[in-house]
């Protein structure tokens, strides 16, 4: 549907206008008609799990017919399918998530104290992997050894096929006991503070941002290097950062932005596990305790925080490349 | 990447990487499956029989040492290997299978509202995180390997999908699809003799990436409590016990640990290959 509409805008007078204008509205109604699913299946879960929730929630504890039926309503489990539904959607659209059936703290507070740093280890690992892969990636494609690309190509494999929570063990027990370099557990929010507990997290999934981006960036500048533009860009002498940034990274950088925002799911798999590692106070060490104690409240409210962050990102991601690259949408 | 208009000799030069990740990846997966058979078979051990002097350093009698509860590593580590690359390939082949039907009928559905409204499932389905919501899945059915494998299938099979469905708009306008029909060939035999051999190229092709992801996600999901029930060896739970101990021994984490690295390595190298090889035979 968006193709057929972006080639009809290509052949009017302000192609790139119009354009834009539908890649933000068709992306838009995409991410909703998404967030919608996302909240249905979440909705459902719950619905069509085996066993009985409400007895679940009530745990081993004696209780009442009372108790039964104030855990139902407090669950939204009470009246038909529809009316739960449109109960769980208004309910969701005024930012209340439930509460918790341990602590009796409202779901949203938990997902506010604990999101951003999660966020905060998130953007932190992609800062140092870009930091880590852009170089690389022009190394490597500058080289134009096929040595070079083919020892590039093995050690990115290799890299993606050690699991992260191995890495992350042999970091902490490599320079958290033996050099004493990273704590072994706890967190201070304060910015330069924190980066003491983050590095070696962040370091850790490094180990399968760096490739995966390395290596869509890596192929991305060798179409650029073949480019007529770059060959003028040397003819004329451009300053070298020029060079780089302008005639390189710039035109190549679009598919890696997209990429990266699809990313962000597979980082939140990976920050789960560092999270549970290092002891970090995120999101995701809440979210194995909410399951280890079937806490459905808490578990629902994380899993759709995590979901339509990854929405959002891809959302942006979108739009980033479009930016980055105009090229993107009209062709 | 440019085999179309490279000479003979570069061509061979494609079919050699090629042949070297297939080879290399095979080979190591050969021997795994082999040392995974043949090593708790003869071992002198009972893989889940604690009774050794507890954290014994690895020595000449037990190789790789013993666990915190007096277990012979070596054998433990070479008894999971079947349940973890076959919970692995469960978890693969069920979504491959079902996601590339699913894609296909979608890529060559005339019917607008149906496609539409599917394909933003699968979009929503694939918005969660794989981790996310396979532990999703199992805070409600509980946890253990069939809860696993339903999660693994449930999210996956929208992944295959999705490729599926690009792959079959394209394959659908291929001149012998349409000449198939022209012939009047049934509608059943189009499909599944012209149309899902041309689209599962693809699938499989992802399918082999996605063993890592299916086998790092297994052991992942067991690292934190959600797979096996003990005693089982399994390579997660076996590097979850070890992380306890740490501290004390590296070797109850390190060796359950190279096996997965192992296991890993050896299918990205037999992915990497076979994308070579798919790319050598159809360049773009």
């Amino acid at each position: 549907m968006r193709n057929s509409s972006s080639t009809e805008v290509a052949s009017t007078i302000d192609p790139n206008k119009n354009a834009f204008r539908n890649l933000i509205i068709g992306r838009f109604g995409r991410a909703i008609a998404v967030s919608f699913w996302v909240m249905v299946i979440i909705f459902l879960m719950l619905r069509l799990s085996p066993g009985d929730p409400v007895r679940i929630a009530l745990g081993d504890a004696d209780y009442t017919d009372a108790d039964f039926n104030n855990m139902k309503i407090k669950l939204g489990l009470d009246g038909n399918f529809i009316t739960q539904f449109f109960h769980y959607l208004s309910n969701l659209l005024q930012g209340d998530l439930g509460t918790a059936y341990l602590s009796g703290i409202p779901v949203a507070e938990i997902i506010k104290v604990h999101l951003p740093v999660t966020l905060t280890l998130i953007v932190f690992s992609i800062l140092l992997a870009l930091i880590i892969a852009i170089p690389l990636a022009l190394a490597v494609a500058l080289s134009k050894g096929t040595t070079v690309s083919y020892i590039f190509r093995a050690l990115t494999s290799i890299s993606l096929a050690i699991p992260g929570f191995f890495l992350a063990l042999m970091g902490l027990l490599y320079f958290g006991s033996i050099l004493n370099w990273a704590p072994a557990a706890g967190y201070q929010e304060e910015f330069p503070a924190n980066l003491r507990y983050l590095w070696l997290p962040a370091l850790v999934n490094c180990g399968s941002l760096v490739p995966v981006l390395s290596r869509v960036l890596h192929s991305s500048l060798i179409d650029t290097l073949d480019q007529e533009f770059v060959e003028t860009g040397v003819i004329r002498g451009v300053s070298k950062v020029r060079f780089y940034w302008s005639y390189l990274l710039r035109p190549s950088l679009a598919p890696t932005v997209v990429l990266l925002s699809y990313i962000i799911g597979v980082m939140i798999g990976g920050t789960i596990i560092m999270e549970s590692i290092f002891s970090l106070p995120g999101i995701g060490r809440e979210l194995i305790t909410a399951v280890g104690a079937k806490d459905y409240p808490v578990v629902q409210g994380i899993v759709l925080t995590f979901g339509l962050l990854v929405v959002f990102a891809s959302f942006i991601g979108d739009l980033l490349g479009y930016f980055l690259d105009r090229r993107v949408t009209l062709s | 990447m440019k085999v179309s208009n490279s000479s003979a000799g570069a061509k061979r030069k494609y079919r050699r990487e090629g042949t070297f990740g297939l080879v290399a990846g095979f080979g190591m997966l050969l021997l795994l499956l082999l040392a995974g058979f043949i090593f708790p078979l003869i071992s002198k051990y009972d893989p889940n029989q604690p009774g050794l002097t507890p954290l014994l350093a690895p020595n000449m009698e037990n190789y790789f040492g013993t666990d915190i509860l007096g277990r012979d590593i070596f054998t433990r580590v070479f008894d999971a290997v079947f349940i973890d690359l076959g919970t692995s390939l469960v978890g693969v082949v069920i979504p491959l299978t079902v996601g590339t039907i699913i894609g296909t009928l979608l890529g060559i559905s005339k019917r607008k509202r149906i496609n539409s409204l599917v394909g933003s499932l699968i979009d929503g389905i694939n918005a969660f995180p794989f981790l996310i919501f396979v532990i999703a899945i199992i805070s409600f059915v509980g946890p253990g390997i069939p809860s696993i494998l339903l999660a693994i299938c449930l999210m996956n099979w929208a992944r295959y999908a999705r490729v599926a469905r690009t792959r079959a708009v394209v394959v659908n306008d291929l001149a012998y699809v349409e000449a198939s029909r022209t012939l009047g060939y049934s509608k059943p035999r189009i499909l599944f003799k012209h149309i899902i051999p041309n689209v599962s190229s693809e699938t499989v092709a992802y399918a082999l990436s996605d063993f890592i992801i299916v086998i790092i996600g297994v052991a992942a999901l067991s690292f934190l409590g959600f797979g096996v029930n003990p005693p089982q060896a399994e390579w997660g739970l076996m590097i979850r016990d070890g992380a306890q101990v740490i501290t004390l021994a590296w070797w109850p984490t390190v060796f359950p640990g190279l096996a997965l690295c192992w296991t890993g390595i050896a299918v990205a190298f037999i992915a990497e290959g076979t994308n070579r090889r798919l790319k050598e035979s159809n360049p773009k």
